[in-house]
């Protein structure tokens, strides 16, 4: 009796500091969100003036402002990063699977050499190799394309292991081998079959995929300079340090606001599914 | 392929061809758009090659004289190399500390049947989210916070704490701590959602016995819990440290490029990305390929792990089934 | 399988190096399909580099774009270099472009002119049948001219520089707020510093940054910041600035904000305490939006006076691309931005600038009834800047100024800041300058 009530008070007051931690991290989590659409309302002069919590009025404006730029076309800026972002995400998650299955499935000569190859190139950061990809984009002309920056998405390799994971888990070899004796070809149980089976681990990189290809700077601010193939990140540098002239911190703003938006609605909206496909599917211990 | 179909000779092995055909894909864009880059990269790096203005100089074979340049130490001793690969340590490190205790922390929270809480979607999803926004937007919110002109400046003025001759950009740990913080805020949702994962892999069936057997939470923690997490522990904690070697964004931004103060959060891709704006292809080659051999090395231990771990799952197929009936009770 | 990986590798290597072959940046040969005769057919697109909207407002608002032609804008930011990174990749290109995407006007800066300039990718611009106007300001010309004094461009607008002065602030501290006896207090260097005492004492900062002062030093430096033996030199103008710079932060009578920072533009407030800002027609009337603020800000109490030293700041030169396919229309361009009264009178009277017309400017300087009244108490800004623009001179400049100004003040702002001593900051900034122009020879440190 003693014990469970001393066990019982322990409980609660384990609870008390869990959840005030939990809140507390959310709370600094939402927080920077908060700030930016707070200052998404406010008007060049009341940023330069100081710091608030409070919305103020000027929302419509800025949204005006930013959506009629005449240089920084955000709806065309909005589409191009829609285009290569969702491209991106096709190719990397449809192939990496694709790759993935091919590895986890067939047994062929040389499969341990290319699970360990991928392994290895897993790890090598995208900067050692800017340089020369701008260097021979230049020179094939895809300087100014898109290609550059969705094909490459094809060979990504921690997809390729987090596929392969997944597989593992979820994809019996019966199944593809009933598949076989029906007469589906290996493509077609692939698409068919294997694909719908492994559809979260698909819903969870799509989403990651998509977000980092549409946050991404670095290498399409190296590859894109006309006006109307520029992306939203490229579009935000160029507006924060373009023009003392006409510097409107508000309009900034709400042009980060308009950038985020896209990702974190879709987020929001799929981060049920996401952070199941997360679990069940990630690196298993 | 209908004629090779027969009763009991169904092996995969017979399908030889068909891995072969759908790692091609991979492997063609692998090498056409990463592997020839990097062969140009570390080409790139054994010739002094740059520009003054619109006049190319070089390329002229150097041999190994970038490198060397690289590691010769500047009058007072400091091998910039070197001061720029401790700063991206110390700050990486600074973050990540907390990152993983507190992922850990979450982790062990979230999967606790004795204290179930409530609301666990809701968390997840808000601790995810930092994880969304561009590391440039956020670095800009945080340069405003901390600014001369901003609200915590003035906050500690009015308080009397400081002066205005105080400025938090003028510290190594203050900026320091905002690029930490940040890559913290980013990254620790992430972490936990995957260590998470780890701990529901567990069989929980070692978890009932060893309650049975009288052992409480920190024994399960430190006896259970944390050895059979340490493979994706350890897996977290490299993908991190990788990410940690290509920290440019949050500093950069935060400091306009300048890495203040006296280039103590100046990081190894920033540097690298100095020289490949002033066109000297020759030193941003011999910084790749330096950024390529620490990250190989990392990499070389990444793989040794995981390996013996692709290991273990393909030969202990019972092992592994277990671990699925665990996760599903 | 190990062989195979052997000969997949010596494949690569071997492919990767036939490519890095080809690859190498030969440099083009833009004189090729260079200078084509005025005569030749047109094109329909015309590219136009920038890297801000600045002259883009004015060229929409003023060139009339002949029918068939589409003009693009390809503006990249100029910080860290962007724009010029960008800029240098299209023209090394342009030889091999297809014609609709070669550049055929692009804008400099004075700070790196000299680099367009003295280039092959730049085209002489008598030969689309421009004629350098009289009207002209000689500097601009100078600026625009190679070695040889062949002219590739012309600038819009001429930049002498003043000191903008808060009025009910000089009243306050030197008793009057008249523009020839602020003049008068402040005419040297010696009386501009004792006059920041004053401000001092009476809770006033005199200047909003340290860096403030920097182009009116250093615009009057008598050697370039390079010698011919890629030296770099201190000028005593140089020094000066970072003498007086020492003075003004030991005593507080500045900010250690940046030029551009937000701590100093706040100072443009009603509520700021800030006497003096430096800086062309351009500056306060594009930069100062803080004090043209409706609420917050404090239009008509400005004025402009001639300060301790005569200087110039900036500008932007239209600079025509060897191998434009339209040289008509540059030449049109040209002619509207530099001797179309009409177009130019409008730009003085609705936008404030000072334009690049020495006939314009001087109507503008003797009508008593002109004056600013957008952010300046309605003086005739036109009559100060038409005496200062007299003395502009183009000389000593090197195609490395602006990475030694701005890294300089880069630099030096740490250690005004207090995060690193005098000696480390310029040990950086040597350290800076080698990573950007890797030929220069810094001082042994």
């Amino acid at each position: 009796m003693n014990d469970n009530t001393k066990g019982r008070i322990q409980l609660i007051f384990l609870r008390v500091v869990v959840y005030s931690i939990l809140v507390f991290l959310s709370l600094l989590c939402i927080f920077f969100f908060y700030l930016m659409v707070v200052n998404a309302t406010r008007s060049n002069a009341e940023l330069a003036k100081g710091f608030t919590l409070i919305p103020s009025g000027n929302f419509f404006t800025n949204l005006k402002n930013a959506w009629n730029d005449s240089s920084i076309n955000i709806p065309r800026g909005m589409l191009n990063s829609l285009i290569i972002a969702l491209a991106t995400a096709v190719l990397t998650t449809y192939f990496s699977a694709l790759t993935a299955y091919g590895v986890h499935v067939y047994d062929f000569k040389g499969k341990k050499l290319v699970f360990t190859f991928i392994m290895a190139i897993m790890m090598i950061p995208a900067q050692v190799s800017a340089l020369g990809f701008v260097q021979l984009m230049n020179k094939l002309h895809l300087n100014n394309s898109f290609i550059p920056l969705i094909i490459p998405g094809i060979a990504a390799p921690v997809v390729f292991f987090y596929m392969k994971q997944y597989m593992e888990s979820v994809l019996p070899l019966d199944v593809i081998n009933a598949a076989r004796v029906d007469g589906s070809s290996e493509f077609r149980t692939f698409n068919t079959i294997v694909l719908p089976m492994i559809k979260p681990a698909i819903a969870v990189q799509m989403i990651f995929s998509f977000v980092s290809s549409w946050n991404n700077y670095f290498v399409p601010a190296l590859l894109l300079d006309k006006a109307e193939l520029k992306t939203v990140p490229i579009m935000i540098a160029q507006l924060r340090s373009a023009d003392y002239s006409k510097f409107d911190m508000g309009k900034v703003y709400m042009f980060i606001l308009l950038a985020i938006l896209p990702v974190l609605i879709t987020y929001i909206i799929l981060s049920k599914s996401i952070i199941k496909g997360v679990t069940s599917g990630s690196v298993k211990g | 392929m209908k004629d090779q179909l027969k009763p009991g000779k169904l092996k995969s092995v017979s399908y030889a061809k068909w891995g072969y055909i759908f790692i091609i894909p991979f492997f063609v864009v692998y090498i056409g758009f990463t592997l020839i880059p990097q062969f140009l990269t570390l080409y790139n790096s054994l010739f002094e090659n740059y520009r003054v203005g619109l006049n190319q100089i070089g390329p002229n074979y150097v041999g190994l004289e970038n490198y060397k340049a690289l590691f010769t130490a500047q009058s007072d001793g400091t091998i910039l190399i070197l001061k720029y690969t401790a700063n991206t340590m110390i700050m990486w490190l600074m973050g990540a500390v907390p990152q993983f205790v507190i992922a850990l922390l979450l982790a062990v929270f979230f999967t606790s049947a004795r204290l179930n809480i409530k609301g666990q979607g809701f968390f997840k999803t808000v601790i995810y989210m930092p994880n969304l926004i561009m590391a440039a937007a956020f670095s800009m919110l945080i340069f405003t916070l901390f600014s001369k002109v901003g609200p915590i400046q003035l906050f500690l003025e009015q308080q009397g704490i400081i002066d205005h001759s105080f400025d938090f950009f003028a510290y190594r740990i203050s900026v320091r701590s905002m690029v930490a913080f940040m890559n913290f805020l980013m990254w620790f949702g992430n972490t936990t959602i995957v260590l998470m994962a780890g701990i529901m892999g567990i069989d929980q069936s070692i978890f009932e016995s060893a309650t049975i057997d009288g052992a409480n939470a920190w024994k399960v923690f430190f006896r259970i819990t944390l050895p059979l997490l340490m493979p994706i522990f350890v897996y977290c904690l490299i993908t991190a440290m990788i990410g940690g070697i290509q920290m440019f964004d949050v500093p950069q931004v935060l400091t306009k490029g300048n890495g203040l103060p006296n280039e103590t959060t100046r990081t190894l891709v920033m540097y690298l990305n100095g020289y490949l704006g002033g066109k000297n292809y020759g030193m941003a080659g011999a910084i790749s390929v330096i950024i390529f051999i620490m990250t190989g090395v990392l990499g070389g231990v990444v793989y040794k792990m995981l390996s013996a771990q692709y290991k273990e799952k393909t030969s202990a197929p019972k092992y592994h089934r277990k671990l699925q009936r665990g996760k599903e009770a | 399988m190990k062989k195979l990986l052997v000969i997949l590798l010596a494949a690569l290597m071997l492919v990767s190096v036939v490519a890095c072959g080809t690859g190498t940046n030969e440099p083009a040969e833009p004189g090729d399909k260079a200078t084509q005769a005025p005569a030749a057919e047109q094109g329909k697109v015309f590219n136009i580099y920038a890297w801000n909207e600045e002259f883009k407002g004015f060229f929409e608002k003023y060139y009339k774009v002949p029918e068939g032609v589409t003009v693009n804008w390809i503006i990249n930011p100029s910080d860290n270099g962007v724009y010029q990174q960008k800029l240098d990749e299209a023209l090394l290109n342009q030889a091999n472009a297809p014609t609709d995407e070669k550049i055929d006007m692009f804008l400099a800066e004075a700070d790196y002119i000299g680099k367009y300039v003295d280039s092959d990718y730049t085209m002489d611009i008598s030969t689309i049948g421009y004629k350098n106007a009289p009207t002209m300001y000689e500097y601009t010309i100078k600026a625009a001219s190679d070695t040889k004094g062949v002219c590739k461009g012309v600038s819009f607008q001429c930049c002498p520089a003043a000191v903008i002065y808060r009025k009910s602030i000089a009243k306050d501290v030197l008793g009057t707020d008249v523009p020839e006896e602020v003049q008068a207090a402040i005419d040297s260097w010696e009386k501009f510093d004792a006059v920041a005492a004053q401000a001092k004492e009476k809770g006033y900062y005199m200047t909003a940054s340290f860096a403030e002062t920097f182009r009116a030093f250093s615009n009057n430096c008598t050697k370039p910041w390079v010698d011919e033996n890629n030296n770099i030199q201190f000028d005593d103008q140089i020094t000066a600035w970072i003498d007086q710079t020492d003075n003004f932060i030991k005593n507080g009578y500045t900010l250690t904000a940046g030029v551009w920072d937000q701590e100093k533009t706040n100072q443009m407030f009603a509520d700021g305490k800030t006497m003096c800002f430096f800086g062309p027609a351009w500056y306060y009337n594009f930069s100062m939006t803080n004090a043209m603020d409706p609420e917050a800000g404090c239009a008509g109490d400005w004025c402009i006076v001639k300060g301790p030293q005569a200087y110039f700041w900036g500008g932007t030169w239209l600079l025509a691309a060897a191998g434009s396919d339209n040289a008509e229309m540059l030449k049109d361009i040209f002619e509207t931005f530099t001797v179309n009264t009409e177009v130019l009178e409008k730009m003085v009277k609705d936008d404030n600038q000072y334009v690049n017309n020495t006939d314009v400017v001087k109507k503008f300087a003797e009508d008593p009834e002109y004056g600013n009244t957008a952010i300046l108490d309605g003086q005739n800004d036109i009559a100060v800047f038409y005496e200062l623009a007299k003395d502009i001179k183009w000389e000593n400049h090197t195609n490395y100024d602006q990475i030694l100004n701005e890294g300089l003040q880069n630099k030096l702002q740490e250690y005004y800041n207090g995060s690193v001593d005098k000696d480390t900051a310029m040990k950086n900034f040597y350290a800076y300058v080698k990573e950007q122009y890797a030929n220069l020879v810094v001082p042994e440190n």
